[in-house]
């Protein structure tokens, strides 16, 4: 084969084919996605609150996405439904608010799509933040202290001080306190609600 | 020739900085070898250190699935960002930085022209680096986009863009004044590689990062990008250099070139498409995943053709292995090749995908053919180019069989546990009774058995960057002793004035 | 909707139609023509086939099939 431009046009082809079906058809298809309105009258999915917002860009900063996916197989295709991961499959207007959408490809944690009907206790996901050996032995999820302040505690302790089971609590006279970055990051954690019943979840 | 502006341009971008003789004329090896001693070593030293930086970030990611708390208060160390680390300077560092020297090279010596317009090329080598540094420190500071194996920030990407495009612009000159009009196999591979990764990557930055697609939208672009970074930019060059280099160590032409046709275009045709396997069970249209298992089954075709023809090559010549690092290199990259591929085939099917889609699995998976199959071979080739630009001896052969030897048994030992320990995982998860904690402890064994693989690994790596300072350092003494693969004719090219 | 019947024509008539127009000149063209030669370009006067070019670098150097090549192995200085 010894003709160049051949050899450019059947390169060129071939992506061209695979970015028409898989970029292109895509995008059209469910590209332009809107929020729907509930039988309530509420927006789905809902804007997320500013707190929120900035907890999603913590989650993306420091790579959440690595462990932790967000998508709930349907319920004849895997145990994501029998592991109460959710009570229907996720669908693609799940997603439309997401930046970025970060479905994941692996489970070293659980699913978090749901964590906030899950386990909605703010202390509980700090004390895990903080520390997720205080809370789950033996998990080999990291630590992020750096997202917590350990001060020197005042007359009275702070009221958003974490109650630290005993291997863990800070050395007498201390307390750990979140910072916002922690705070952000449990408000978009309890933001992650996929149950809203919608008809093509079936 | 016509005085059309195009042309004229053209004219402008011919090899004028050459003698008029050498315009005309096939370059022999020896010129070609020369021509390219600067720019490609820049890209191979570089390289190199980015896969000891890769390498560290490796081992201490590693460590922290089995000790999270190594490192763990440190903001810039947490695993979630010295991951990212690690595979964008093995992908974006090393690998690509070593892709694109072996490709300059090759793409030299098949089109017979020297490396016209060096300074191209070191300026794109300059640019690469920096962008790749400036990368890395984005994801450290908490840059990371979030868009899996595109986490360079924004600011990060436009450099290596921009680097990238000098680096294909030349590759197109080059391909224009070739001198030898024949196309070989590896040219179509190197051509290809060089098209589409702008395609790639580009349309990926613009549609999830510039202007983000909205929904799950991003998914599909994003494993379309990811995968075809892998099929359309890594495996081209790897083929490339097999198909260049068992024929030339071995001195027996390629067995079939009717295959290797066949291989490239149904490579070509079938790979694009692969991407939405990474989505199954996901919230996407069951059109898109079924399309992309489809084509990933369909790559059966490519694969076993180019491994019936690599093996036919080497039939009555696998004694070679005994003597050529090169070839060591390339067989066994060549057979991962193979290997990493079926397995491809297998895990793309829904029934397997559904145990092993969310575990390590996949990640052993990601390793064969990243390591086991395309560093092998990037390997293999720079033993073989380095010496000729050199003009020097590797200084130690034990080096090299240690390199080998601990980079081959260090990446078994890397996927075979992982890969079991992927499918217990994932059999685990599907059993709602396995509380998740679990499913988390019956993977740390194999976890460990993974940073021990990581450090036999590494020793290779320090060995092989030993012997690549050293045959540096040798530049810096008087030209002593020969280089035995380098045929006389092409030493006096280089140096009449040597005895 | 439409557009989206038009892409699927176009991706599933259109791009391989024309990739079957191009291969079909290309045969008529000759380009699957001479394979055999073609297999020869990474060899050449200076290493020819039969040449083996690599070896460890205190290993002896070997030939694979043929005679050995005049301009083959260095002397030392």
């Amino acid at each position: 084969m010894n003709y160049g431009p051949l050899l450019f046009f059947g390169i060129f082809l071939t992506i061209a084919s695979s970015w028409c079906g898989l970029v292109l058809i895509p995008q059209l298809q469910f590209g332009g996605q809107q929020a729907v309105k509930l039988e309530s009258g509420e927006q789905y999915p809902p804007v997320r609150p500013g707190g929120a917002q900035r907890g999603e860009a913590v989650y993306r900063a420091n790579g959440c996405i690595y462990c932790h996916s967000q998508q709930v197989r349907a319920a004849e295709f895997g145990a994501d439904i029998k592991r109460n991961w959710g009570t229907r499959r996720t669908v693609a207007l799940d997603y439309i608010r997401d930046k970025p959408v970060m479905l994941g490809t692996m489970r070293t944690g659980p699913d978090l799509s749901n964590i906030g009907v899950r386990n909605p206790s703010r202390s509980w996901q700090l004390t895990h933040l903080f520390n997720p050996q205080s809370t789950s032995a033996g998990s080999v999820m990291p630590p992020f202290g750096f997202l917590f302040e350990t001060r020197k505690a005042g007359q009275r302790p702070a009221p958003d001080a974490l109650q630290l089971p005993a291997p863990f609590n800070p050395p007498p006279g201390f307390e750990v306190v979140p910072t916002q970055a922690a705070n952000d990051l449990v408000d978009y954690l309890l933001s992650l609600k996929a149950n809203v019943p919608l008809p093509e979840a079936k | 020739m016509s005085s059309t502006p195009s042309t004229s341009l053209l004219k402008a971008l011919s090899p004028s900085d050459h003698d008029e003789d050498l315009v005309q004329r096939k370059a022999l090896l020896a010129e070609i070898d020369a021509s390219c001693r600067l720019p490609v070593l820049l890209f191979f030293i570089c390289g190199t250190l980015w896969l000891l930086v890769g390498t560290l970030f490796a081992l201490i990611t590693s460590w922290k699935m089995h000790h999270p708390d190594l490192l763990g208060n440190i903001a810039w160390l947490t695993f979630g960002r010295v991951r990212p680390v690690h595979l964008n300077t093995v992908i974006f560092g090393f690998a690509s930085e070593v892709a694109i020297g072996v490709s300059l090279w090759l793409m030299c010596r098949l089109c017979r022209v020297t490396l016209m317009h060096k300074w191209i090329i070191i300026m794109a080598a300059v640019f690469w680096n920096v962008g790749v540094v400036v990368g890395v420190l984005g994801i450290l500071a908490g840059d990371n986009t979030g868009i899996e194996w595109l986490e360079f920030p924004p600011y990060a990407s436009p450099i290596l863009f921009f680097s990238y495009a000098l680096i294909a612009v030349w590759g197109i000159i080059t391909f224009r004044f070739r001198r030898e009009k024949h196309l070989y196999v590896s040219q179509w591979y190197l051509l290809a590689a060089l098209l589409w990764f702008p395609w790639l990557y580009s349309s990926a930055n613009i549609m999830l990062i510039m202007d983000p697609v909205r929904g799950t939208v991003q998914s599909a672009v994003n494993w379309w990008f990811a995968h075809n970074v892998l099929g359309l930019w890594f495996t081209p060059i790897g083929l490339a250099a097999i198909y260049y280099f068992i024929p030339k160590v071995t001195g027996k032409p390629i067995h079939s070139y009717y295959l290797s046709a066949l291989g490239f275009w149904s490579l070509a045709l079938f790979y694009n498409w692969n991407g939405g396997h990474h989505l199954v069970g996901g919230p996407m249209p069951a059109w898109l995943v079924t399309v992309s298992i489809v084509a990933s089954v369909m790559m059966t075709i490519p694969v076993v053709t180019v491994g019936i023809n690599h093996h036919l090559t080497m039939k009555g010549s696998f004694h070679m292995l005994r003597h050529s690092p090169t070839l060591r290199f390339m067989v066994f990259g060549g057979m991962n090749y193979t290997v990493a591929s079926l397995h491809g085939v297998l895990s793309a099917l829904r029934s397997v995908s559904e145990v092993t889609h969310f575990t390590h699995h996949t990640i052993s998976h990601a390793h064969t053919g990243m390591y086991a199959f395309f560093t092998m071979v990037m390997f293999g080739s720079m033993y073989y180019i380095i010496p000729r630009l050199t003009l020097r001896e590797w200084p130690s052969a034990m080096l090299i069989r240690v390199h080998f030897w601990f980079t081959a048994l260090g990446i078994i030992l890397y996927m075979g546990p992982l890969t079991l320990g992927g499918i217990l995982q994932g059999y685990a998860m599907l059993n709602p009774d396995v509380p998740f904690l679990d499913v988390v402890k019956l993977t740390v064994p194999y976890l460990k058995i993974r940073t021990v693989a990581g450090i036999i690994i590494a020793i290779g790596h320090t060995a092989f960057f030993i012997n690549l300072t050293w045959i540096i350092l040798r530049q810096l003494q008087p030209y002593r002793q020969p280089t035995r693969m380098i045929i006389a004719a092409t030493r006096n090219a280089i140096n009449p004035a040597l005895p | 909707m439409i557009l989206l019947w038009i892409l699927f024509l176009g991706g599933f008539v259109v791009l391989p139609g024309s990739a079957l127009l191009a291969m079909r000149w290309a045969i008529r063209n000759g380009e699957f023509r001479d394979f055999k030669k073609a297999s020869l370009l990474v060899f050449d006067e200076e290493e020819p086939v039969g040449l083996v070019t690599d070896s460890f670098p205190t290993g002896k150097i070997v030939l694979n099939t043929g005679p050995s090549p005049a301009t083959h192995g260095v002397s030392q200085p």
